[in-house]
């Protein structure tokens, strides 16, 4: 039987986030529906209402969420009716070639990200005879949302949800950015390019590497002030500055990793990062926008440099969410310090505005029922 | 003693190789005499007589060679007078940070390739009062040069000359790109723009490596049947036709590596190969592009969404000292080709023939043989 679900969504690109009221199908197989407590606002939400990334319309925000299963479909084989679960942006169908070669970042069941359809050609969400997709098949500005099984992540009962919201995207994709996709040793040089939900954890990822020098660059101070707590052992408003002390604290060898994370991807900063990177050295790629890299081949052969694209930072979703809810658990990974402040599911456009305005590393909505 | 040697020289862009006679110094502490017996013609020499190669002027020319020991400076333990050696374009001097952490290619005493300065700032090539640099510290398209020990990698006695000199450059980068720096494993599928000297290494690399497609993209005929001699499963004049195959034979997963060792690296090129390169795939740029050209401009987003991988590769990311006598022992055991890289031999008068040929995209590989 379908119900009604209250949600933020985006009716095309400059629109506002507008709450309505949403019919929502039953799961059918290998779906569930989850009532949801918490949702992430993540810059990449705001990449699609801004129209800076594709997405079909209209769409139901939010691709962080956390919450309580509240029916299954036929065949769901991974959680049960009351488990708490997490989602993952991108589904872990276990079975691809990706997902069969330890890189469930790249399963090939992600494909419809960018238009919230099921495989079977149909939508869960509807209004007034209209189809709406969820982000990332997802959806989690909405009180309820149906997803496939393969999206979620069961986490155990006494994990806050608003702290668990985040591991289903910025956590794992920044941690991970330093952790995997970057691959940060023992002893090494990095530099993080901008400190907000996903950089923060990039600095987090970087220093229980054990990196010597985790060194951030964001021009805002509340952020330079949190990258401290995370675990940034140098903070720097510009990338000059940071590159200065680099060349300096090196003896001229540069950096071994450079990070970038920062809310709108543009050429600058891709070419900061290179230039501060050493011999073999890498830079790693996380955010969204239009950044074109922009080099004589030279710069990369001469010293042997990597630029790596960088999805979810490597992580695969079934592995590393328990991990780092496990650190979290440990006292390894901060987590609750991550979240600024919290807002009703109304004010998310003043949530978007603060984050806009540098107030928050993160925000997280918390849904009323 | 000073003594004179033959050498083509460059003394600017676009005015070809000049052969003079040039004054050598004695070698001093740390480096070697060398009387070279071949010298390969590498298309980064070209690049600096085009002008894509930022150097020094005047230049000896030449960075692949192959010779005897004639004498040593003071202090020096790699070689001894009478040994046959390679040059390594690169030096390993085995005790820097790169050297220490498994990146011979990346020794710090590489740094002069450009000036061919020698590290206390002088010169051992002179003419009348200018002093010239060896291209890489080296100038192999002279008679003699005087190198530092760690460029010297010995050589055994059974390893002819001109297939030797090819070991010290052009080998080690294209096989390395495919091994070592693209990292290529059993089952993959590769594509490789360019089957000259280098590419036709990566291609032999490739295929060592167990790669199930190794694709190679070639505007030339002969480089194009070369290519499937040195192990290419496929070949395709154009990146198009590769690219339709690559959807087709991989079912749309695209390829795991693509490989750039053209002439000259073009933005068309590394986009193409982007575009080629599937989910977690990796794009090895080994090629030297146009000084001015920002070859490498794509949108960060095609890097992003399939975590895809752009790396440079010097030297194949191979470190000398270990991969140089590990290809000739390929070589011997008859895992390697080698003097099928060899097209045509020049004398040191040819070597502006000799290019003209490479361009004309007559040769894999042209090879001086010095006379004495």
């Amino acid at each position: 039987m379908s119900m009604t679900t209250r949600a933020a969504v985006c009716r095309a690109p400059g629109q506002p986030w507008e709450i309505i009221e949403l019919e929502l199908d039953e799961p059918k197989a290998n779906e569930i529906r989850i009532k949801f407590h918490a949702a992430g606002l993540c810059h990449s939400d705001d990449h699609i209402q801004k129209g800076d990334a594709p997405m079909r319309m209209p769409v139901v925000g939010g691709h962080e969420g956390a919450g309580v299963v509240d029916a299954i479909g036929a065949g769901v084989t991974r959680v049960a009716v009351g488990d708490h679960v997490t989602c993952s942006f991108i589904p872990a169908c276990g079975s691809c070639r990706y997902c069969s070669t330890g890189r469930q970042n790249l399963c090939d069941a992600g494909k419809n990200a960018g238009t919230g359809m099921f495989p079977d050609g149909t939508f869960r969400f509807h209004a007034d005879g209209e189809d709406f997709g969820g982000l990332c098949v997802l959806g989690t500005f909405s009180q309820y949302a149906v997803v496939s099984e393969f999206s979620v992540i069961r986490i155990p009962e006494d994990i806050p949800f608003d702290v668990a919201a985040l591991v289903a995207c910025g956590v794992p994709t920044g941690w991970g950015s330093a952790v995997r996709a970057g691959g940060v040793r023992a002893g090494q040089t990095v530099v993080i390019y901008g400190a907000g939900g996903v950089g923060s954890n990039a600095v987090q990822g970087a220093s229980l590497a054990g990196a010597k020098n985790v060194i951030v660059v964001d021009p805002v101070e509340f952020k330079r002030e949190m990258a401290g707590v995370f675990g940034a052992t140098h903070t720097f408003a510009t990338a000059k500055e940071a590159h200065e002390f680099v060349v300096e604290t090196t003896w001229g060898e540069l950096a071994d990793h450079a990070i970038i994370t920062v809310g709108i991807l543009h050429d600058q900063v891709i070419h900061d990062a290179i230039q501060v990177v050493g011999k073999s050295g890498q830079v790693t790629i996380t955010a969204v926008g239009n950044g074109w890299i922009d080099e004589n081949p030279g710069m990369l052969i001469g010293y042997q440099r990597r630029i790596r694209g960088s999805i979810y930072g490597g992580c695969s979703p079934l592995f590393d969410v328990p991990l780092l809810i496990g650190l979290y658990q440990a006292g390894d990974l901060k987590l609750d310090e991550l979240i600024t402040r919290r807002y009703a599911l109304e004010e998310v456009n003043q949530g978007y505005q603060d984050m806009l305005d540098g107030k928050n590393i993160r925000g997280v909505i918390i849904h009323e029922h | 003693m000073r003594i004179t040697t033959r050498a083509a020289i460059a003394r600017g862009p676009h005015i070809g190789w000049e052969l003079v006679d040039l004054q050598l110094d004695d070698p001093k502490a740390h480096e070697i005499r060398v009387r070279l017996h071949a010298s390969g013609l590498c298309h980064s020499d070209d690049h600096i007589t085009s002008g894509d190669a930022r150097v020094r002027f005047p230049m000896v020319g030449g960075h692949e060679g192959a010779g005897i020991v004639e004498s040593i400076g003071p202090d020096v333990r790699r070689v001894k007078p009478g040994d046959r050696i390679i040059c390594s374009y690169i030096p390993a001097c085995g005790a820097c940070r790169p050297c220490s952490t498994g990146h011979q290619n990346m020794c710090v005493k590489g740094l002069n390739a450009g000036s061919g300065m020698f590290l206390d700032g002088t010169f051992r090539f002179h003419l009348g009062d200018e002093d010239l640099g060896g291209f890489c510290s080296l100038g192999t398209f002279s008679q003699y040069a005087v190198v530092s020990e760690w460029a010297c990698v010995p050589v055994a006695d059974d390893i002819p000359w001109e297939v030797a000199c090819l070991v010290g450059c052009g080998v080690p980068t294209g096989w390395g790109s495919a091994v070592h720096a693209a990292g290529v494993r059993a089952g993959d599928t590769v594509v490789i723009f360019g089957a000259g000297g280098v590419g036709s290494n990566a291609v032999q690399g490739a295929r060592y490596a167990g790669a199930k497609n190794v694709i190679v993209v070639d505007p030339v005929e002969f480089k194009r049947d070369m290519a499937k001699f040195f192990g290419a499963t496929h070949a395709f004049a154009t990146a198009q036709e590769a690219h339709d195959f690559v959807v087709e034979t991989t079912r749309g997963q695209l390829a795991d590596h693509v490989i750039c060792t053209p002439g000259v690296v073009t933005e068309e090129i590394v986009n193409a190969a982007v575009l080629m390169t599937g989910k977690g795939g990796k794009v090895t740029i080994t090629a030297v592009g146009h000084f001015d050209e920002r070859a490498v401009h794509v949108h960060a987003g095609l890097l992003i969404g399939y975590m895809r991988e752009i790396r440079g590769a010097l030297f194949g990311d191979s470190n000398p000292l270990y991969d140089i006598p590990m290809l000739l022992g390929l070589y011997r055991s008859g895992d390697l080709k080698l003097d099928e890289l060899v097209s045509r031999k020049y004398r040191l008068d040819q070597v502006n023939e000799a290019y003209q040929d490479l361009t004309d995209g007559k040769n894999i590989r042209g090879v001086i043989v010095h006379e004495h």
